[in-house]
């Protein structure tokens, strides 16, 4: 490794390709416990860890390599169907990838991982052995070096020597055929053939990894790589090369426009005003108009990435928790090729990680329980991604015991989450919504999320903070479904401007349902707040005036149907000018209270995009507008 | 060695991007910008097909067409049986090197290796070729 540049971003490559094919590995195993004879799959599973260790090689992380070569030789004998897969093989199997994850980890941390438990690796060569022991003696006598790699099928076959003098003779580039007495004194000493062979191709001491003065080099390194890693994390991205070629090109585009402009503009200020002068204008600022949209879905796209990416390290994260219960689940995966922002997939890690474990832990009843209920005892989790309009949907399903509303309904009473009052309006909708408030999964805390923290609550403050939204859906004895919709990019956001006086404001196009005009003859008092009967449910009305704290003679003429996950109210306007996709611009350094960004109209004009939950909880969460502040709005008018 | 790396064009063919990259790296040291990448051996082929290239550094264990595969189609076409051809593999097992042999390797390279091994190997084969 001694000439080696630019190690640093080498490992990040590493890793980022290395992870993904070790979900990929992780996901193949899932598969091959229900069909353990697949030569494909072991096949796929036997090149995943010769690549991994491939890789690794070069990265001097000789504990890695020597837990890939073992596994990847216990492959190799498992798809020869020299051995046979059994449970205990299958253990030492998955302990084998845990174990590389946790590599993967401190390599991460820019540390060369130390080596694996000797209980695994012993367990990975009694596993090669297996078949060892059926071997000739010599073999299944030597050292465990030696069983290693895996002795070569041709072992008491043609001689070895002889072999190599072939090999030479056939003009490949060895530079240091041995002699026999070295074979044959080396192998004598547990050597594994593997070894010979490097001997004998000419690899030097010196190349090996671990060796001591690469050795030293790499904490060198290793030092300088972590400081500078420190801070970054995981920010590449990997792009497919399609869409930067698209992006390339239309930057070149641009320029050329740009030039266009450049010299109509010296034309026009030298007094050329024609007509033909002009419509050159019209037609270079349309066309770098088309050329700039195009160029912003160009570089959006390259930050989409395919949700199945997220979605690869669930199967084995639910076989495990499912077989730790004692439950037989699969994991569906539906809509993986689903495309999404990179940085929401990082943040939508977790809550589906929980949402899962919530599905196999409490959505699926006991195996008994399925059998009793005259369910089939095999259960069906699944994880679902596509898109709608402009927004991802993403279901987790199960085909468990289902929530029921009343239980719901009393457990969160008796927490004191909610009075009685409430819990007797709300419909099965709101209970179920009841799961997401702070305090109400205790069990969960405890049980299934083995420290994590993360409740339910926390999902949902995790998905809005993704401008998204969690819905549940139950049936009782049917199973439970979470929907969670996001927004297909986060650096774009569709909003709804509305008006206030000749103000407009931003509001999220997300929460609007709908828009309705608002007669004030139809607006009634319920419960001391001020509210509207919109289809037969009785809607608080909040004015945007009141929210800001403007005064306002105006009546205002529009309500915005608007839903977040708590609340569902009428946000009262003057009028509206339409939608437009907003691109945010954060106040760096100055944050009005309910402001969520700024962004510029095409006229120029800055707009507001307003922190509707953030004004909301300034009002005292969903208690309502007292009538007589709201009369002063609307009163004046009637 | 050439009298001019940077006019020999190479085509590195591995699956896994970071191998292609290391390869990549390695042969820039030694001077050879000129290099070309396929992720298989299908790829490889059809790029090798089109022309152009001077020398492959394949990898062995790939999907769709490994480098064996490969190697032997290129020694069964008329235009590529000449190209010079270096095999890379983590195997060091004999069957392995006789197979790549037998399939008309120019050379056999073990993973890991360092630019030093790598360019010891390209000086033979070059010498070889009278590249």
């Amino acid at each position: 490794m001694s000439d080696f540049q630019g190690m640093e971003d080498l490992l990040q490559d590493f890793l980022v390709e290395a992870t993904d094919l070790l979900s990929d590995v992780d996901n193949k195993l899932v598969d091959l416990e229900k069909s353990p004879g697949d030569k494909g799959l072991l096949n796929d599973i036997f090149r995943g860890f010769h690549t991994i260790k491939g890789g690794a090689g070069f990265l001097n992380a000789t504990e890695l390599v020597t837990l890939c070569h073992l596994t990847e030789n216990l492959f190799d004998r498992l798809r020869n169907g020299e051995i046979a897969i059994t449970a205990d093989v299958m253990d030492s199997i998955m302990d084998a990838t845990g174990t590389v994850r946790d590599m993967f980890g401190s390599l991460e941390q820019g540390m060369q991982p130390g080596p694996a438990s000797p209980q695994l690796l012993d367990n990975l060569r009694a596993a090669i052995a297996g078949q060892v022991s059926a071997a000739p003696p010599a073999v299944a006598a030597a050292p465990a070096p030696a069983a290693v790699a895996p002795a070569p099928a041709t072992a008491g076959g043609p001689d070895w020597d002889a072999l190599h003098g072939a090999v030479a003779s056939e003009a490949m580039t060895i530079t240091a055929a041995p002699t026999t007495p070295e074979v044959m004194h080396t192998d004598v000493e547990g050597k594994s053939p593997e070894q010979i062979i490097q001997q004998a191709i000419g690899r030097r001491a010196t190349d090996k990894p671990g060796a001591p003065s690469s050795g030293g080099r790499r904490e060198v390194e290793k030092g300088g790589g972590g400081a500078s890693r420190s801070g970054g994390g995981d920010n590449s991205i990997r792009v497919d090369t399609t869409r930067l070629d698209q992006v390339l090109n239309l930057s070149g585009e641009i320029g050329l426009t740009k030039n266009r402009l450049n010299s109509l503009r010296s034309d026009i200020l030298n007094g050329r005003n024609d007509s033909d002068t002009l419509h050159a204008l019209d037609q270079a600022v349309s066309q770098l108009d088309l050329l700039v949209s195009d160029l912003q879905n160009a570089v959006m796209k390259t930050r989409m990435q395919p949700i199945g990416r997220l979605f690869q390290k669930y199967p084995r994260i639910a076989r495990d928790l499912a077989r730790n219960l004692g439950k037989d689940v699969e994991l569906v995966l539906v809509g993986e090729e689903t495309e999404i922002d990179k940085t929401m997939i990082e943040d939508l890690s977790d809550p589906i990680i929980h949402l899962i474990r919530n599905a196999v832990d409490h959505g699926i009843e006991p195996t008994a329980d399925r059998i009793a209920a005259g369910k089939s005892p095999k259960s069906e989790v699944r994880l679902e991604a596509r898109q709608e309009g402009d927004h991802i949907l993403l279901l987790i399903s199960d085909d468990g015991r289902g929530m029921n509303p009343e239980k719901l309904r009393a457990k969160a009473v008796e927490k004191g989450l909610i009075t009685d009052e409430e819990a007797n309006v709300m419909d099965e909708r709101q209970s179920y919504n009841l799961v997401f408030l702070p305090g109400f999964s205790t069990k969960d805390a405890i049980t299934d999320v083995s420290g994590r923290g993360v409740g339910m609550d926390v999902v949902k403050t995790n998905i809005q903070k993704l401008n998204g939204s969690i819905e549940t859906k139950s049936a009782l004895g049917k199973g439970t479904t979470f929907i969670i919709s996001l927004p297909l990019t986060l650096a774009i956001l569709p909003v709804l401007l509305v008006q206030l006086d000749q103000q407009p404001f931003a509001v999220p196009l997300s929460m609007v349902r709908e828009i309705l005009p608002i007669d004030v003859a139809e607006v009634q008092e319920v419960g001391g707040r001020a509210t509207m009967v919109v289809r037969g449910e009785v809607m608080p009305i909040y004015p945007l005036n009141y929210m800001l704290g403007w005064a306002s003679e105006r009546t205002p003429g529009y309500g915005v149907l608007m839903q977040t996950a708590e609340h569902t109210f009428i946000l009262a306007i003057d009028g509206f000018m339409g939608r437009e996709d907003a691109v945010i611009k954060s106040l760096e350094d100055f944050r009005p209270k309910g402001v969520a960004g700024v962004t510029t109209l095409s006229n120029g004009q800055i707009v507001l995009i307003l922190d509707i939950k953030e004004l909301l909880s300034a009002l005292g969460d969903g208690r309502g507008v007292p009538r007589s502040i709201f009369q002063a709005a609307i009163g004046a008018a009637a | 060695m050439p009298a001019d790396p940077s006019k020999i064009k190479f085509l590195v063919v591995d699956d896994f991007s970071t191998m292609r990259r290391i390869v990549r790296n390695l042969l820039k040291e030694l001077g050879f910008t000129n290099v070309d990448e396929a992720e298989d051996g299908v790829v490889a082929l059809a790029k090798l097909q089109g022309g152009g290239f001077d020398f492959v550094v394949s990898d062995w264990n790939m999907p769709n067409m490994d480098g064996l595969t490969l190697l032997q189609t290129v020694r069964s076409d008329p235009t590529l049986k000449n190209l010079p051809f270096l095999m890379i593999t983590a195997e060091a097992k004999k069957e392995n090197i006789i197979a790549a042999a037998q399939a008309g390797a120019s050379g056999y390279i073990v993973k890991p290796f360092t630019a030093a091994t790598l360019n010891e190997k390209m000086v033979k084969i070059f010498e070889k070729v009278g590249l």
